[in-house]
């Protein structure tokens, strides 16, 4: 009941949040929202299956240069085909990426993910025709429901509209992950995170569920990069780049990948954190290594794992 | 990081009301700020939300990390530098300068750090911006934000091309390939009879798009040469052994290098123990920004290097280079790069935008003035006299000249040295960059 409080006043909090908080910190909501989608997949993963993906920034780059190269190059400015089409080539993509990967586990299988990761990143950086190379391409502002919204300042746009609408994309992507999680398949695969062996011979196809969850987590990473677009206006290789793979699963551990919305407090923390850290200080990337340390050995279930130290460390 | 030099801190203690005292809280400040809103209507042209003698507030975005850090810190320390000497000497309209570092990284984080500065930290301008895969997306983001932005050595071309060619806030450095083509016009000058070249560049647009307009310029003078190998090591790569051995394979008589990092040094070296240049000329268009780190035990004589916009011991450099250059070297140990000077240049044309947008009068003018007034503006720089051109892109001179060992140094410097300006090397406004060398008459 608590926990379902935290929610529904942490969910008001970010509905008010362009009515209180200054623009800037508005804006900073909206990376967060993004990086939100992306959790919720790579925790499907991560949390649920049992299996560290190195090389989730691939997914996210997809997205983000889908909406690029569809508003640069084929004038499609609506977010929903944006969206949709982002969520298509995720899946597309993930289908023999994930294929190949989930038949391995463990470094295997953050290995491989890395690998497929890097190979994305060498495409968009040297197929310099399609994807603009290392300068990347730009993402025009998308219309929303419709509206085109051209007319307005980008920063009214974008901590008005667009604002609102990432904040429905994270909902409805929380509501379909919690059914999802909640479902038998959910079930299953948290069987064959804790005993593989188990779950296959209870019948359960655990290179199937594997592969599912993997295409699940790509989709909503798909997503979540095509939200990343607008605010930044630009796409660039970076978005695919390995370190930005290890930042999303840094996210993960912060939050605490034992809980649903760990990832979620994660992206928040992190964002929040890296802003002020870096204002403060010029090494804060030794602050952000120095902090991983520290969850690793101190705090394995993250922030919210801090939070409730009785229970027990895995909970999904 | 709110980034306070010892003199800015003392300026500001002097100065009132300050900017950490206790006795002005938010509410008071605003108060305040009202009130000179209210005195301000009087004209339209003047700011109305700035106290006189308050600090102005400067944002810089500067790489910090990576292996650009070397450019950001040179373009940095010359901010600081230059911030001292404005705060020394009274300000800006009396206000003295207070500047509010970010760091330049990603172009995602850099465009929240510039959004920071401008809506968080309130900043009257942002000076900065190296790396142009981060200001293309910084352009847009400085015209949304209608607040002046000043780059250091970043443009916002897509490859050689211009994607903002009318900015109204966003003030841009020289073309990219601006010493390519410095390097292209001088190379037959200096290296007669040459029939065949070799190129090698970073393998991102910077290396591409220098190699090319390398290319194009030098058919002009030697319509027959030819281009017998072209080689792209990713940004970073410090083993260029395989390299090597590929040029001197294709025994062209020229190798045409525009590494501008660390791989320069490098490079040289490598190059230097298999005597690479003892068969073949070299033209080096940038490595003049890591020039103190070319020593002569490895860096051969008769070599073109190129020093971009500044070069540190120019025999006609005027006192103000000269005082830089002693003070640098004094308090950091090392002679300062040509990004000093682009830094140092958009913060003096900041100052002079300012005072002449002010007409005289010690009211702080509105942004849209400011900008108005740095177009075109011409300013005395590190390297002499530099101005903004119509369309917001920097004007300037290029250095470049023959390597020697006859100085005083461990490292060599040039001699000749030539002098090129971005009137004749960077195409106009509104150019393709190719056609314009094209219907170049030589």
């Amino acid at each position: 009941m608590t926990g379902r409080l935290l929610v529904a006043a942490a969910a008001a909090a970010i509905a008010v949040a362009p009515l209180v908080a200054s623009t800037y910190h508005v804006l900073l909501m909206l990376p967060f929202m993004a990086y939100a989608v992306v959790l919720l997949g790579l925790n499907l993963l991560f949390g649920y299956a049992g299996l560290v993906s190195f090389g989730h920034a691939l997914f996210i780059g997809i997205g983000a240069y889908t909406g690029a190269f569809l508003t640069s190059h084929c004038k499609i400015r609506s977010l929903e085909v944006i969206l949709i089409a982002a969520a298509a080539l995720g899946a597309l993509v993930a289908a023999p990426v994930g294929a190949l990967c989930v038949r391995y586990v463990k470094i295997y299988f953050g290995m491989l993910t890395l690998a497929f990761g890097m190979v994305f990143h060498t495409f968009v950086l040297k197929f310099y025709r399609l994807t603009g190379g290392d300068e990347g391409t730009p993402f025009l502002r998308p219309s929303l429901l419709g509206r085109s919204l051209e007319a307005m300042p980008k920063i009214d746009y974008l901590v008005g509209p667009y604002y609102y609408y990432s904040l429905a994309v994270l909902v409805l992507a929380t509501l379909c992950m919690w059914r999802i999680v909640h479902s038998p398949f959910g079930l299953c695969l948290k069987t064959i995170r804790d005993n593989p062996a188990k779950a296959e011979t209870l019948g359960i196809g655990v290179t199937r569920y594997r592969f599912h969850a993997f295409v699940i987590s790509a989709v909503y990473a798909a997503v979540g990069g095509a939200l990343l677009g607008p605010p930044i206006g630009n796409v660039d290789p970076t978005l695919a780049y390995w370190t930005h793979s290890g930042n999303i699963v840094f996210m993960t551990l912060l939050g605490g990948f034992t809980s649903f919305f760990g990832p979620v407090v994660g992206a928040f923390v992190f964002i929040y954190l890296q802003h002020w850290v870096m204002s403060v200080v010029p090494y804060w990337r030794l602050i952000f290594g120095a902090i991983l340390a520290a969850i690793v050995i101190f705090a394995p279930g993250g922030l919210l794992g801090l939070l409730e130290p009785r229970r027990a460390a895995v909970r999904l | 990081m709110r980034h306070l030099s010892q003199a800015t801190r003392e300026l500001l203690r002097a100065h009132g009301p300050r900017y950490n005292s206790p006795r002005y809280d938010r509410r008071q400040i605003l108060g305040l700020a009202g009130a000179a809103a209210a005195a301000a209507a009087l004209r339209f042209d003047v700011a109305p939300a700035q106290a006189q003698g308050e600090p102005v507030k400067l944002g810089v975005v500067a790489i910090r990390a990576g292996i650009a850090a070397p450019v950001g810190a040179a373009g940095l320390r010359a901010t600081e530098w230059w911030a001292e000497r404005v705060n020394k000497a009274g300000g800006i309209l009396g206000r003295p300068v207070q500047l509010v570092v970010e760091e330049e990284s990603n172009p995602k984080d850099t465009v929240e750090r510039y959004r920071k500065l401008v809506l968080q930290d309130k900043v009257e301008a942002v000076l900065g911006g190296i790396s142009t895969g981060v200001t293309l997306a910084l352009g847009p983001v400085a015209e949304d934000l209608a607040t002046p932005w000043l780059s250091w050595d970043g443009t916002t071309q897509k490859g050689v091309e211009e994607t903002m060619p009318n900015p109204k806030w966003a003030f841009k450095s020289v073309d990219n390939e601006v010493e390519a083509i410095v390097a292209g016009i001088l190379t037959p000058k200096y290296f007669k009879g040459i029939k065949t070249v070799a190129g090698i560049g970073n393998d991102y647009s910077y290396g591409h798009d220098c190699w090319q307009s390398y290319q194009a310029v030098l058919k002009r003078y030697v319509p027959d040469v030819k281009f017998v190998l072209e080689l792209f090591p990713k940004l970073g790569v410090t083993d260029f052994t395989s390299h090597i051995a590929a040029i001197q394979q294709s025994k062209a008589d020229l190798l045409m290098c525009s590494f501008w990092s660390g791989d320069a040094t490098i490079i040289m070296k490598q190059a230097a123990a298999v005597g690479l240049f003892k068969t073949m000329k070299g033209v080096f268009t940038t490595a003049g920004g890591v020039h103190d780190s070319l020593k002569k035990e490895f860096t051969p004589e008769g070599l073109l290097l190129g020093y971009n916009t500044m070069y540190f011991d120019d025999p006609k450099g005027g006192p103000l280079l000269k005082q830089f250059v002693r003070e640098y070297k004094a308090k950091h140990n090392e002679y300062p790069p040509y990004e000093c000077d682009h830094a140092f240049f958009n913060a003096e044309s900041y100052k002079a935008a300012v005072e002449k947008a002010a007409r005289g009068g010690r009211q702080w003018p509105e942004k849209a003035a400011v900008v108005k007034a740095l177009e075109g503006l011409e300013v005395e720089s590190l390297s002499g006299r530099r101005s903004w051109r119509e369309d917001h892109v920097q004007m300037c001179n290029f250095y470049q000249g023959i390597t020697t060992h006859k100085n005083s140094y461990d490292f060599v410097t040039i001699s000749p040295v030539e002098v090129v300006s971005t009137k004749q090397a960077m195409k106009p406004a509104g150019a393709k960059l190719f056609d314009w060398i094209n219907g170049w008459k030589i």
